[in-house]
């Protein structure tokens, strides 16, 4: 199912009464309109460990 | 199996190459046995077992090599996906990559000899940027381990070839039953999760357009939420411009820090 997991996280927001809602295609949809983003800043990286 | 012997005995280096070759891509073939017929084709003078040994080898090698450079240049997309059926996708890629940062050398070395594994070491040690000297040195000493128990095997225990190769063939059909159950699991949970995700259909949802528009005319009362589980593995990740990140496997403790009062707008990828 596509968009698994924000509509799983949409659900559960809006049984604890949030205004949630699930952007259709996700983040490839949004590329593919050409809308902008951003590179992940550093601090919210999860760091695995690299032999280098 | 008196066939495999004789297909092996007339096209020899080529179907051994191509059986190990196959085998390390990840591919159902049983290279093993391709190797035990080598090794005892070898022992009855049919075959150089030099040949033999430095054909598995150099099959290995390519294959390991190709699929390393397919890890370096994809970075965690592979642990992530392996990791998707786990309960925890976020734990289990962290531990799997802790787990094989401290054992990644031996796990190369070893890693042919254990089922599910054996494909995975060498594209973790792409994704973990093992250098490329380090990573051949390994992965030549766990082919060349690999290569020598099998064609060993075969070399040592030729006359005993047929009980052997008998012995495989109940292996085989043991792990062709046990893929054929696991599949039937799997389809199973897959069937359980789709019913289960019903529910999340009714979930309003926002077409890029709209979600545009809604921003440039000043998006203040909008909250962007990077729901995915995965791509804050790699430097250089991308996110939708303005958006925060939610794990969405630890959403309890996470959930206080969201406004009430605004409009939240999740995406996967």
């Amino acid at each position: 199912m596509r968009e698994a997991t924000s509509a799983r996280v949409a659900h559960l927001l809006r049984e604890q009464g949030y205004n949630a809602f699930v952007i259709t295609g996700g983040l490839a949809a949004w590329r593919k309109a050409g809308g902008p983003t951003e590179i992940v800043p550093v601090d919210d990286l999860v760091l695995l460990p690299t032999f280098s | 199996m008196e066939s495999i012997l004789a297909l092996i005995a007339r096209h020899g280096y080529s179907i051994i190459f191509f059986a190990v070759m196959a085998e390390s891509l990840g591919l159902p073939v049983p290279a093993a046995l391709a190797m035990i017929a080598g090794g005892a084709l070898a022992a009855s003078g049919m075959l150089s077992v030099g040949w033999v040994m430095a054909i598995c080898v150099t099959a290995m090698i390519m294959a390991d090599s190709l699929i390393y450079y397919f890890g370096r240049t994809m970075g965690w997309w592979l642990l992530a996906l392996l990791c998707k059926v786990s309960l925890n996708p976020e734990t289990c890629v962290l531990r799997s990559a802790e787990s094989f940062y401290k054992r990644g050398r031996t796990t190369l070395v070893i890693a042919k000899f254990i089922p599910g594994v054996a494909t995975m070491a060498a594209p973790l040690a792409g994704s973990m940027k093992m250098r490329p000297g380090q990573f051949l040195i390994y992965d030549l000493a766990g082919a060349l381990l690999y290569a020598l128990v099998y064609v060993g095997m075969g070399y040592v225990f030729h006359n005993f070839l047929s009980v052997l190769m008998h012995g495989f063939e109940a292996a085989g059909h043991l792990a062709v039953l046990i893929t054929a159950v696991a599949a039937v699991v799997y389809i199973g949970y897959r069937i359980r999760t789709y019913l289960k995700n019903r529910i999340y259909r009714e979930v309003p949802r926002t077409a890029i357009e709209d979600l545009r528009r809604k921003l440039d005319s000043g998006g203040d009362r909008v909250m962007l939420v990077d729901v995915r589980s995965h791509g804050y593995y790699d430097a250089e990740a991308h996110r939708i411009q303005g958006s925060v990140r939610l794990e969405p496997n630890n959403l309890a403790e996470k959930l206080h820090d969201l406004p009430k009062d605004r409009e939240i707008y999740l995406y996967c990828t």
